[in-house]
């Protein structure tokens, strides 16, 4: 998906800033499958994603003023809102209930691996199965389950520093494989 | 670690992925406040990111971009709805009505000056008008009330001639007078003994003269009375008794005893 270059980044964020119905559209044309496809890769459910996703939308159009461009790119900021809102979604209560309720074991493995062959294939996951499986673990609990480091330092029982450097060293392969 | 090295560390990915805590994230800040090479480089690893992304993107069901832009309208209206009355609108709407009202206001004033100056003329050419037609009726109310009181004068000058006590007593020229042809006659209520005078026919007396109407009692002329020229009868001195009644003229204020001569005269039936 292309961005249609009729807004300048700075254009856009000040017709956002006014409530521009149109420059929402735009946004959401432009931005919506890059922020759905991190959605999904993080709670692993359409529906979910979905429901997360136009929250995220509302919620980018309620705290536009307080985006602060000397802190980087709209994009950026909007892509922290989605990953924010997706995980505070996987640790809230009535999401951790509803796993639960899920029935029989079966059903759970099932369900996972017909999501999870979709997700494979796209966005980051794809460049994190190049990364070396050490490395590839950290990326998961730190970026898609949204562990501290001390939190994956007492999961994986490996020490805080090595998580640390492991983590940075993962990043910086991640980059390579982006570009 | 110099800058470069700070650059290389993979802080850059960490602040941008979101991963880094709340020290990390304020010392990044601050280098990239210090040096345009921090903010570079995270600026071209959020342009890798974006462009990796957007690439890899997966499109959401279609129907929720409706429902996004139908919540955001609900928003709106709340937004505005907030806004309106306090900050956004209200001044402008109330700038835009008060300046129709202005409008209408002069356009209102000048009509009603005009108005004012048309209806101001009107009224003084009526309150002249008015004030014509109020000396018209004046005028009018006051001869009607001469001619009321005339006409009650010959009303009761005539209930008087009907009485059939009334005795009537022709008075022809004086043959040896100084004016032929002329004629009055007396009106002589022979029960109340009034005296009531017609002038039929008379000269119009010189000025500073007045004719009298004298009784003839017993051979003696007796004072009836000075009188002016009128159409109607005039009423004169009462008479208890007289053979004749007489008239001469004399000077203005009447005379003891008659100046000559005898103007016209007339027998009494008794």
């Amino acid at each position: 998906m292309g961005i249609t270059e009729t807004y300048t980044e700075q254009e856009l964020i000040d017709a956002l800033k006014e409530r521009d119905n149109l420059a929402y559209g735009y946004l959401y044309d432009n931005y919506s499958g890059a922020l759905y496809s991190i959605i999904l890769q993080i709670v692993q459910d359409s529906e979910l994603a979905s429901d997360i996703l136009q929250e995220v939308f509302i919620n980018i159009w309620r705290k536009i003023e307080t985006y602060d461009p000397t802190k980087g790119r709209l994009f950026t900021w909007m892509l922290n809102i989605a990953r924010n809102a997706s995980i505070d979604t996987l640790r809230s209560k009535g999401y951790q209930n509803s796993q639960k309720n899920q029935g029989l074991p079966e059903n759970v493995n099932m369900t996972s691996q017909v999501t999870q062959t979709n997700i494979d294939n796209i966005g980051l996951t794809k460049i994190l199965a190049k990364l070396k499986p050490e490395h590839r673990v950290l990326i998961e609990l730190a970026y898609f389950k949204g562990y501290t480091h001390e939190e994956i330092a007492q999961i994986e029982d490996i020490p805080l520093g090595t998580v640390k450097t492991r983590i940075r060293n993962a990043l910086l392969q991640l980059k390579e494989y982006m570009q | 670690m110099n800058v470069q090295e700070y650059i290389l560390s993979g802080i850059v990915e960490s602040y941008v992925l979101g991963l880094s805590g709340t020290e990390e994230r304020a010392e990044f800040e601050r280098m990239c406040a210090a040096h345009a090479e921090v903010r570079a480089a995270r600026d071209a690893f959020e342009r890798t990111l974006e462009k990796q992304l957007l690439s890899n993107a997966v499109a959401p069901p279609s129907n929720l971009k409706s429902k996004i832009i139908a919540d955001i309208e609900i928003e709106n209206e709340k937004r505005q709805g907030k806004k309106v009355v306090s900050l956004k609108q209200s001044p402008i709407v109330q700038a835009g009505w008060l300046r129709y009202v202005a409008a209408a206001a002069v356009i209102l004033l000048v009509g009603s000056t005009i108005l004012n100056f048309y209806f101001f003329t009107q009224y003084k050419q009526y309150i002249s008008k008015y004030n014509e037609l109020l000396a018209t009726e004046t005028q009018m109310a006051s001869a009607n009330q001469k001619l009321q009181t005339k006409l009650q004068e010959y009303d009761a000058m005539m209930s008087i001639m009907k009485d059939t006590a009334m005795a009537i007593v022709k008075m022809p020229a004086n043959p040896g007078g100084p004016v032929p042809g002329i004629q009055t006659t007396v009106y002589w209520n022979t029960t109340s003994k009034d005296v009531y005078l017609l002038v039929n026919n008379l000269p119009t007396p010189t000025p500073g003269k007045q004719y009298q109407l004298w009784a003839i009692v017993d051979g003696k002329p007796v004072d009836a009375g000075i009188f002016d020229m009128q159409a109607g009868p005039m009423k004169m001195k009462n008479i208890p008794s007289a053979q004749a009644f007489a008239i001469t003229l004399e000077p203005k204020g009447g005379s003891a005893t008659p100046t000559m001569p005898i103007y016209v005269m007339g027998k009494t039936s008794s």
